[in-house]
């Protein structure tokens, strides 16, 4: 295995360092990957999950990169250029792990019955404000559909835009509008639902506490 | 102004939290607690996503590793000189880099190990801590450093020159080329290393630059010697 070493290559600039990789320069190829990894890492995280598969995927992210890096001819941004890499790395692993091969309309669109959005909003009147933290929407993005968790973790948690979103999702910015809102309400359906289970719970343990005494 | 109802702002919904805000919408989400708490619900959500952003942490460093390994096992990546450019060499310097030039023996080669040895030693004496300094006991007390390592270097590079005029032009442009790349790179592991004399870990980036001109060198008096 090859040794851990770092250079101060710093103050590379991210085109030169580009250019350099293009040549296979080792020290390019690590430029660029210091620059980029804390991203592609933080969103295979937030997509599956698990450090040790986010692990995996940011490798696999950015050897196909590495692979590919000879035909990048700055057409788009290279971090989108990446970006779109590692989401589609990452949606090729769901895919399989789901055991089927659907297409990333499917991943987007869930129908009714496993778990899309409903096209109401009806209900009793619980207020997530100030209920939601970290864990909990945490859990909850776990159990979003790949695409939509996808374009949820580009645009609320990295801060990219639509239009940007769409180059790496291969999609309309409408789309992404779209995706983006089923996603936020069908975390807003989760999150009510692990509210309202907990609050069962709550119930339960206080009836059991109230039995228990008499 | 139009009315609109809770199943009516649902179109609204998607292009409100873009930011889009209608009168009809504003005015019904003004007295609808139900359709101002699903904003207030996503509005939460949108911010709480929007605060991990700030705790995102590098991959461990063994993605790196692991990551250089199976570049360097495809021949994506080397140090400096271009893979298929004369001898095949392993990406990352090792000991096998050195004990490679052994089975061959002639004149250029001896001055390409000639020097390599010269770079081990230099570092082996220069280095505060450096394991090598047991390796190389038997030149205990010969005072070489860099600097003179550098001149030598130089002085060699004058000589492969020579030889490498006898090749074809397109070979020499190439070598040329090479050389001009590690040259940067020792110029960028010398400030490294100037700027913390006692990183180790810079130190070895260097040496490994050193033997890679060295290699370099060798391989441009071996194409020289073989066009004579």
């Amino acid at each position: 295995m090859a040794r851990t070493r770092r250079i101060d290559t710093g103050e590379l600039p991210e085109a030169e360092a580009i250019r350099l990789a293009q040549q296979g320069d080792a020290a390019a190829f690590e430029r660029l990957y210091r620059l980029h990894n804390r991203r592609v890492y933080s969103l295979c995280l937030r997509m599956v999950g698990n450090t040790a598969e986010a692990e995996d995927l940011t490798q696999e992210a950015f050897l196909q990169l590495f692979r590919k890096i000879a035909t990048f001819r700055g057409e788009s941004a290279f971090s989108t250029w990446l970006h779109r890499l590692a989401v589609n790395v990452v949606l090729m692993k769901l895919r399989k792990k789901s055991g089927n091969e659907s297409s990333l309309e499917e991943l987007t669109e869930p129908d009714e019955d496993s778990g899309g959005p409903r096209r109401d909003f009806g209900g009793p009147d619980l207020r997530l404000s100030g209920s939601i933290d970290r864990v909990n929407l945490q859990r909850a993005v776990e159990q979003l559909p790949p695409g939509y968790k996808s374009v949820f973790v580009l645009h609320d948690v990295q801060g990219y835009e639509h239009n940007e979103i769409a180059e790496i999702m291969a999609c309309s910015i409408g789309n992404s509008k779209s995706q983006l809102h089923k996603a936020r309400m069908r975390l807003r359906e989760l999150l009510h639902e692990a509210l309202r289970a907990q609050a069962r719970e709550d119930r339960k343990a206080a009836s059991a506490e109230t039995g228990g005494k008499d | 102004m139009a009315t609109i109802t809770c199943r009516d702002f649902l179109a609204y919904l998607e292009p409100w939290m873009e930011g889009e805000r209608p009168p009809d919408a504003q005015a019904h989400v003004r007295t609808c607690s139900h359709c101002s708490g699903v904003i207030k619900d996503l509005e939460a959500i949108h911010t709480e996503a929007g605060s991990w952003n700030a705790s995102e942490q590098d991959a461990p460093e063994r993605v790196w590793t692991a990551l250089r390994a199976q570049l360097e096992q495809e021949g994506l990546i080397h140090d400096t000189i271009p893979a298929g450019e004369g001898r095949t060499r392993a990406a990352a310097p090792s000991a096998g880099w050195f004990a490679g030039l052994f089975p061959r023996l002639p004149r250029p080669v001896l001055a390409g190990a000639y020097l390599a040895a010269l770079v081990a030693v230099a570092f082996a004496l220069s280095g505060p801590v450096n394991k090598r300094v047991n390796e190389a006991r038997w030149l205990k007390g010969t005072q070489i450093s860099t600097s003179p390592l550098s001149a030598q270097l130089n002085f060699a590079e004058q000589n492969s020159n020579s030889y490498v005029s006898r090749s074809s032009p397109v070979v020499a442009a190439s070598l040329h080329q090479n050389l001009a790349i590690v040259d940067n790179y020792i110029a960028l592991c010398e400030k490294s290393v100037s700027e913390d004399p006692q990183n180790e870990v810079a130190r070895d980036y260097l040496y490994e630059a050193y033997q890679q001109k060295a290699d370099l060198l060798t391989q441009m008096t071996e194409r020289g010697e073989n066009v004579q």
